[in-house]
């Protein structure tokens, strides 16, 4: 019996209020408006930066549907959309592509301006929100939503993967896998032959090492002060494991040590402003890149000494690995297709979707990389 | 009578400590060792980065012999030198280029090691000065030391130049024209079409907006809170010129406002913190380039909101342009002789050596752009 054009009740897990846990609830889904795409999300990842929402590092409005790496099914579409019909296998994208806005337009850049990521409206782009629970209305997280049955996305904001897609999988093409990839890849563009260092191997971290083994660094350095995640690291490419803890002098200075004079690449894969100096002292001071990966605390700033810089480094930043999304993530599915690249090894933990609370533990102590929620 | 291989008396303009005037003095500058070069300087051009030594600003040894923005005539060589010789029209370089080690075997680098701009030694690189005065030693600076009728550097810090170059006008492709035109062309690579800021209208800054220009950028916006110094700029292609001090919002918001999303390239070329934020801020949030080409005080630090960087913004440090100045000064001077580029409208003031003191004063009072000195 088709659900198109109706309101849908189904589960969600609803984030309340800030520090606390998810609360299953039943939720109404209205029907998709004009230019959006109502999903059945099969498979949801849970990312570091929905913790941040939760404990207040990145600041959202409150009652939320967080999640936002994700893979389903499309359940019916609005008026006008034509890229994406009932039945399509796709991927939500929390950083649109409308095609049409500054950033669209310029082929280098990703951050299209129809981003809920900095605005944190938490709306749909028409400013209203299409999930009520018991009578309140519960905002969007950065135009994704996905830790629930069903979803409403803007059509920018949606892409139609391979049907053959294992959506289990490939759901952390959603976030995590291309953030990391591409942030090495894409962003900073690792040559063959050079040296990394990258701070901090969770999900993103690994997917970093995994995109400079790609490119063919000859020297990857993983740096973590959990010593359980450098096994992983080693599996998937690093030929180094540093713990800062082991050492007594800074960090940066064991890996100029290390490599004679800094490192070519540099990432930062965690979000704390100190490593994120550390990151960019332990690159090459005249032609060493730094890229920041991880999403810092809100109103969290960086103190450094300009020098730094000034001797010819380069900082930059990347969202989303740098890809223009709605264009990268079906090619990014495709080559999983064709095993240019794996997934299995960032997924430790498969949960039932109820279980979103356990595996948001699982995360919070360390002891997972990407858990996925199966709906 | 030849003075090869003798001890040369002569005048120079010795800083005997900090915030002092120049003494100009007799000084005795010794005969190039193996693989150095002695040089009769025929004009050095006023540098700020000369007067942050005198102030404090840039750490050096005291007593000094400070310029490092010069042209002059080979004297005499040292064993071993096969590059230069007696007579050749040259330019000193305080960013030497050895060929050996790592940033000069890179191609993308240009900060030698042998540099002494970091470690401020203020000696050869055999550890010894050739400069003594009343019996003292006096220190060299950068590898150059070119307030002075002779001087001695190494064979890796000096370039053969046209010998039909004008020496009182080429003088400035050792820094000031070099810094900021390699800044926007070199080290930024600013495409036609696109848009720039730029902070600080000095020689430098005025220098990169001459390379913003060449490149074939479509608006180019100078800033100074000196409005004296608007027309010069005018002059070489700024098409807006502004000042802070006429706005009460912060300086990155009237440059979001009046391009709609941020420029494509902003440069920094004064050295002061905060202006080096707002040129950050000031570039677009995903695409934009941000360029620091003015030297920070020394113990300076900045604070910057992470996510600046975050959006995707690239920040970088640049010297004397980017250039790997052994390879490029040579075409610099050529594309001069051929006009490709007009420096000398840089050039407000000429004065004789004996007035280092008023040609400071005129810096320090913001009367001048670029001060020739000449022997």
């Amino acid at each position: 019996m088709s659900t198109a054009g109706k309101v849908i009740k189904c589960k969600a897990a609803v984030m309340w209020e800030a520090n606390k846990p998810f609360s299953i609830e039943e939720i109404e889904v209205a029907p998709p408006k004009a230019h959006e795409v109502r999903i059945k999300i099969v498979a949801t990842g849970i990312c570091r930066s929905d913790d941040h929402v939760i404990t207040g590092g990145l600041v959202m409005p409150f009652p939320i549907i967080l999640g936002h790496e994700a893979a389903g099914i499309v359940e019916s579409v609005g008026q006008g959309v034509t890229s994406i019909k009932p039945g399509d296998k796709v991927i939500p994208l929390f950083v649109p592509q409308c095609g049409e806005c500054n950033s669209c337009l310029n082929t280098k850049s990703n951050l299209c301006s129809k981003n809920d990521i900095g605005s944190s409206a938490g709306v749909m782009p028409d400013g209203t929100t299409r999930f009520t629970c018991k009578g309140k209305a519960i905002h969007h997280f950065i135009g994704t939503s996905t830790f629930t049955e069903y979803t409403v996305v803007h059509e920018s904001a949606v892409a139609k993967i391979d049907s053959a897609a294992p959506l289990e999988k490939v759901c952390l093409i959603g976030c995590g896998f291309s953030t990391g990839y591409g942030a090495a890849v894409q962003t900073a563009k690792v040559e063959p032959g050079s040296t990394c260092a990258i701070f901090g191997l969770g999900g993103v971290g690994l997917s970093v090492v995994m995109g400079c083994k790609a490119a063919g660094a000859s020297r990857i350095i993983a740096v973590d002060i959990n010593s359980d995640k450098f096994a992983k690291a080693k599996e998937l490419g690093a030929t180094d494991c540093v713990n800062p803890k082991d050492f007594k002098k800074p960090v940066h200075e064991v890996l100029i040590e290390m490599t004679g004079h800094g490192v070519d690449y540099s990432f930062e894969v965690i979000g704390c402003t100190e490593t994120m100096t550390a990151a960019l002292a332990c690159c090459q001071y005249n032609y060493g890149v730094s890229v920041i990966v991880g999403v810092p605390p809100a109103a969290q700033k960086i103190t450094f000494d300009p020098m730094l810089l000034f001797t010819g480094r380069t900082w930059k930043g990347s969202v989303f690995g740098g890809w223009k999304s709605k264009d990268s993530v079906p090619k990014l599915v495709a080559d999983y297709m064709k095993k240019k690249f794996v997934l299995e090894p960032l997924i430790t933990h498969t949960l039932p979707f109820t279980k979103i609370n356990e595996g948001f533990d699982l995360l919070r102590t360390g002891k997972s990389i990407r858990s996925v929620l199966v709906l």
